[in-house]
């Protein structure tokens, strides 16, 4: 019989759901909310991780190191797009009347995202993936793949059916 | 390659209603299929999804307990000191009940756990490879969420996930959720 140590009594779980760049992550959150509400306990953490060092196509595409404008311009491009995806996600989140609490980070995604799960005693991770074909499966999804691996903790990945119903 | 063949055998009430719509608030009842095989870590992957999902939404939710029996080759050779052998028929037999065995006591341990929840849970079995066969499973079943263990029986300690979950993780067409062990106990 398993103890009930990890009850938290009430039956909920504090969850964290990755937010990524791409909309996948927004249709695992409402997915979330709309089925697995009663057990979020509150506050929902929503965690969005900004690579560190993300240019390494730039400076191949560019056969030297890029200029240094480029590389800031990029890089605030992306740091508000994340904070873009932030805002709509924490838009969903009140619709459906729900606290949140948002972690910002920076550093390689897929390790951050884990190490702050664990940090945080995270109970569920919730993650999207993409679901467009065996190829783009290995790299576009290596973020949840590799959660789905290292978390300690349970992990959701919830898909974005392109288009199709089940 | 033999052919996979999923059959799914449905025991108890029929099956519920169709899809995934989720777009209006008219819930059409929340399918839960929780793929179970011997191993410790499936039980707990069940009883964590029965206390933390289906606690709290006892109404309109719906457990389904899935088994994939082992698939059972017709020939079947034993290499014994350098000599292939055909392994005789009765033995197959035996082999095969075994395996029936093992099913049923698996699904009645889910059973159990279900009952001692008072959780209503349908029960299904199917052939095959696991993989495969939890996959269409979950599609034919209309399952809104997969919920399975993370390492089963071939519980290699460097793995952090088992074959079969990070299969599903990859190829299920719905959500899935990947239990894994409580903190501290990593069997």
């Amino acid at each position: 019989m398993e103890e009930a140590k990890e009850r938290t009594g009430t039956g909920k779980k504090r969850v964290m759901v990755a937010i990524e760049e791409h909309e996948c992550s927004h249709y695992a959150l409402e997915w979330t909310l709309l089925n697995l509400k009663p057990t979020i306990s509150s506050p929902l953490f929503l965690i969005t991780v900004q690579p560190f060092s993300p240019f390494t196509y730039v400076a191949a595409a560019s056969y030297s190191s890029p200029p240094q404008e480029l590389i800031q311009s990029m890089q605030e491009h992306q740091k508000q797009a994340a904070l873009a995806l932030l805002e709509k996600a924490k838009e969903i989140c009140a619709k459906h009347g729900v606290d949140v609490e948002t972690i910002t980070e920076m550093g390689e995604p897929k390790e951050v995202i884990c190490q702050v799960a664990e940090q945080q005693n995270v109970e569920l991770l919730v993650m999207g993936s993409h679901a467009r074909g065996a190829v783009e499966r290995f790299f576009l999804g290596s973020v949840s793949n590799y959660c789905v691996h290292h978390a300690k903790c349970p992990v959701l990945v919830v898909k974005q059916d392109s288009g199709k119903k089940n | 390659m033999e052919e996979v063949t999923a059959t799914v055998v449905m025991e108890g009430a029929v099956v519920g209603p169709e899809g995934a719509e989720a777009t209006t608030a008219e819930k059409k009842g929340f399918k839960v299929v929780v793929a179970v095989d011997d191993s410790e870590n499936s039980h707990y992957a069940l009883s964590w999804a029965i206390d933390y999902i289906l606690a709290n939404r006892r109404e309109d939710c719906q457990l389904v307990v899935l088994h994939v029996q082992h698939f059972v080759e017709t020939t079947f050779m034993y290499p014994v000191a350098g000599h292939a052998v055909y392994a005789p028929t009765l033995s197959m037999d035996a082999v095969r009940k075994a395996h029936e065995e093992n099913s049923k006591r698996v699904i009645s341990r889910a059973v159990d756990i279900c009952k001692s929840k008072h959780v209503d849970a349908l029960t299904a079995v199917a052939d095959g490879d696991p993989k495969d066969a939890i996959c269409e499973a979950a599609e034919k079943l209309h399952a809104d969420l997969l919920v399975v263990g993370s390492r089963g029986l071939g519980m290699i300690k460097r793995a952090f996930l088992g074959s079969v979950s990070d299969y599903l993780a990859h190829h299920a067409k719905c959500p899935v959720l990947i239990v894994k062990p409580p903190k501290g106990s990593h069997k």
